[in-house]
């Protein structure tokens, strides 16, 4: 058993024996190959079934929206620095306060997806070892992103003609069968009825056909520009295999180069589409 | 709802459809001063009014474009005279991002423009939309996006 | 009686054959590191190394598809049908048993209270020529827990037999399958025993001997429904519609108009009873307003609701819902639990 487990049990079995949170929501392994899957845990007793390795790739804050999280006064959360940046995102937009959670951070070198490689995330990771958190378990890794990696398929895209992009867009929206994995999986889409759910008036199309794929998957990644954490949950989960990470990355650079904002690192910061500045790029104005 | 296919050579009857999304304090004003300066100009332009250029959502874009629109203006108050402080402030950031966006997925941003039109620029109502309509019309019509109903 | 002896690397020239006479043909390809059934790939991109992403359900009953056209004229509309789209001769090649098995499990269903015309058109256009598992393709799969297993030939009109790395045993089981035989024969190496088709068979079950049989879930269903087993098994379900809309048999679909001005076209689209709005009432009141009582639903309405109705599971073992839930959460697991506890007694 690694270092990392054995902590993370000690200390939500603290947590739970104490009485400083509720529950526990981590990982325990899975029953699909080595996949491990989200387990809240409320009993000190049953601490054991937590588990962390490189296959803990969802990302739990997702389940802050969702009960019975959401109505826990606490609750512990075992967090790698990129799940953190989600939970910083939600106390930014005042979603979750503070002080319900209490974050078990796990220093992480990376983890791995089903096909076995190294999502794009953890190439570009510079939080491998969180510094945002209550307690943390894992020693200390030093980070060593590649952050060039973030944007190199984005870049490819954006290399080729509007025309060759709608091309490969509409090939990919034609695979998405609305499953709205995407969003189910995704921690900062957190609105009680989304916008694709409402039918007075409907503005997003449900059928699957192209043009309501298309104003689905653009919505779903406006709505996320500025706010996406990039911890590739919604990629991940989608079983259409659509690249959807191209679409939010995409996003995050825009966000980046016009307001020279990142999301997910400063709990006290103003979301980039609240503010604005009086030198905004006008450029493109008449 | 067509359902024909599209092509970019338009039948000799075709008319650009315009939608405009304008803010009821600046552009509104300014293009109700060209009407009664009888101001002429192109009869294209369908005309949605809101009440702030803050209000301007890409959902309304989208669905335009959806219902057979061939370009789509949003117009409103010059940055610092947003009769609401600072709507077109925050537009101008979603404006930003949404346009980025329609270009990444391949969307002809010339079919998309942007303005700042205040009540007194009536002449500058009539030259954007003008220019605008003559734009679209070199392109064609834009059936491409609201014919993609068929799943392959 | 001896069955068809040919060459798997042939399989690929039949699919072109069939095709050759404007069906539609639908074969699992390999996109990426996965497989999906696609209509339209090139015959040569055949690939049968294991079971598709997707299910063969799209090609029978569409993710969307307009079912009427409506257009208004003053206050008088007008209602027209709308031909079921892809209803031309469809060949289904490389389809996994599984998959096949799901048509005849899914039939009473599209034809129970009301006749549907677009599945049954579509059913009656299609073929398949299902690829029978010599092992279980992957470690998901369940079909001998509800009955079936890797060599069943139910819903298939041709079954394919891969006995070895090049060798394809081939069986003509419906006289629509008889009347492929001469796209096959020209392609016949000979002639295999049944016998042999035995022992592949044998080899199959062994492989998901590990599997529990179903046998007992409906009676404890039935006295169960307000166990505590839905909220610790269903916790982790976040409400996508992955395992619904991947599933060869879940079938639930959703009506919507989409118009323009005077005219629009009504929709039949699949819909999801894991998302949270899909027993929502107009009055506010949602019966399943909690995520346990939606995913017990799931597993009621497959291993209870729907064998009391037709007599049948309705579930073919695929496993796509589990491999590909994106929190592993298992069906699997969650009915083993139940039938375990059947026969514990408890």
């Amino acid at each position: 058993m690694s270092d990392r487990t054995a902590g993370i049990r000690a200390i939500a079995g603290k947590w739970l024996q104490e009485g400083t949170v509720e529950a526990v929501l981590g990982w325990e392994q899975g029953t699909y190959r080595d996949k491990t899957a989200p387990v809240l845990v409320r009993k000190a007793e049953e601490v054991d079934r937590l588990v962390f390795n490189e296959r803990c790739t969802n990302n739990l804050m997702t389940y802050l929206k969702r009960d019975p999280v959401r109505s826990l006064s606490t609750v512990g959360i075992v967090a790698k620095g990129c799940d953190i940046k989600a939970l910083i995102g939600l106390i930014q937009e005042s979603q979750v306060p503070r002080e319900k959670v209490k974050i078990l951070a796990v220093t992480c070198p990376g983890v791995r997806n089903a096909d076995g490689k190294r999502p794009v995330k953890c190439a570009a990771c510079d939080v491998n070892t969180p510094v945002f958190y209550d307690e943390i378990v894992g020693e200390k890794i030093a980070s060593n992103p590649d952050r060039a990696a973030r944007f190199r398929d984005v870049e490819a895209l954006e290399a080729m003609t509007p025309e060759e992009r709608h091309r490969f867009w509409r090939e990919q929206f034609d695979k998405c069968i609305r499953c709205y994995a995407c969003r189910q999986a995704c921690p900062l889409c957190i609105c009680s009825r989304c916008i694709a759910e409402k039918n007075q008036p409907q503005w997003i199309e449900t059928s699957a056909h192209p043009r309501g794929n298309f104003a689905w998957n653009l919505i779903r990644a406006y709505h996320l520009a500025g706010r996406c954490i990039e911890c590739e949950a919604c990629e991940t989960a989608c079983p259409a295999d659509i690249p959807l990470m191209l679409l939010n990355r995409y996003m995050a650079k825009v966000v980046e180069q016009s307001f020279g904002y990142e999301a997910g690192r400063d709990p006290q910061a103003q979301p980039p589409l609240r503010t604005f500045k009086l030198d905004d790029d006008n450029s493109f104005i008449l | 709802m067509t359902t024909e296919a599209g092509g970019s050579k338009a039948p000799a009857a075709w008319e650009p459809k315009i939608v405009a999304f304008i803010c009821n304090w600046c552009t509104y004003t300014g293009a109700d001063l060209a009407g009664t300066s009888r101001m002429k100009y192109p009869p294209n332009v369908r005309v949605i009014k809101i009440p702030c250029t803050g209000r301007f959502d890409p959902l309304f874009m989208l669905k335009a474009f959806e219902r057979g629109a061939d370009g789509v203006l949003v117009s409103g108050c010059h940055p610092g005279d947003c009769h609401y402080t600072a709507g077109n402030y925050n537009a101008r950031r979603k404006f930003t991002v949404w346009r980025k966006l329609l270009d990444f997925a391949g969307i002809d941003l010339d079919r998309v423009w942007f303005s700042w039109i205040s009540a007194a620029e009536g002449g500058k109502w009539v030259e954007t939309v003008r220019n605008f309509t003559e734009t679209i019309r070199a392109k064609g019509p834009f059936r491409e996006y609201g014919e993609m109903i068929d799943v392959r | 009686m001896p069955y068809l002896k040919m060459d798997s690397a042939d399989l690929p020239k039949v699919a072109r054959k069939l095709a050759a006479s404007g069906a539609r043909l639908v074969l699992p390809v390999r996109e990426g590191d996965e497989r999906f059934y696609r209509e339209g790939a090139d015959p040569d991109s055949l690939d049968l190394t294991t079971i598709p992403k997707n299910s063969i359900k799209e090609f029978l009953f569409p993710k969307t598809e307009r079912i009427l056209r409506y257009q208004y004229r003053g206050k008088d509309v007008t209602v027209e049908d709308v031909a079921p789209t892809a209803a031309g001769r469809t060949v289904i090649f490389g389809a996994r048993p599984c998959d096949a098995a799901s048509l005849p499990v899914v039939e009473p269903l599209w034809n129970w209270d009301y006749k549907d015309e677009f599945f049954n058109a579509r059913r009656a256009a299609t073929v398949i020529v299902t690829y029978a598992c010599r092992t279980a393709p992957d470690e998901a799969c369940f079909c001998v827990s509800v009955g079936l297993g890797p060599s069943s030939d139910q819903g298939s009109d041709v079954l394919l037999f891969p006995l070895d790395e090049t060798v394809v045993a081939v069986r003509f089981v419906t006289a629509a399958g008889r009347e492929l035989e001469s796209a096959f024969a020209e392609f016949g190496k000979g002639e295999v025993a049944e016998e042999a088709l035995e022992a592949f068979r044998k080899t199959g079950e062994a492989s998901l001997a590990h599997r529990k049989k179903f046998d007992r879930v409906q009676g404890w269903l039935e006295a169960h429904f307000e166990d505590r087993l839905w909220e610790e098994k269903a916790f982790r379900c976040i409400g996508c519609g992955t395992c619904t809309f991947l599933c060869p048999t879940c079938h639930c679909f959703d009506i919507q108009d989409e118009s323009c001005f005077d005219a629009g076209y009504r929709l039949k689209n699949w819909d999801a009873c894991q998302f949270s709005l899909f027993t929502l009432h107009t009055s506010g009141h949602n019966p399943r307003d909690t995520q346990p009582k939606r995913y017990r639903q799931r597993i009621y309405h497959k291993y209870a609701i729907y064998p009391q109705k037709f007599g049948k599971i309705l579930c073919t073992g695929c496993g796509r819902c589990v491999a590909h839930c994106p929190v592993n959460l298992s069906l699997y697991d969650v009915v083993a639990t139940a039938q375990e506890r059947a026969e514990r007694g408890d």
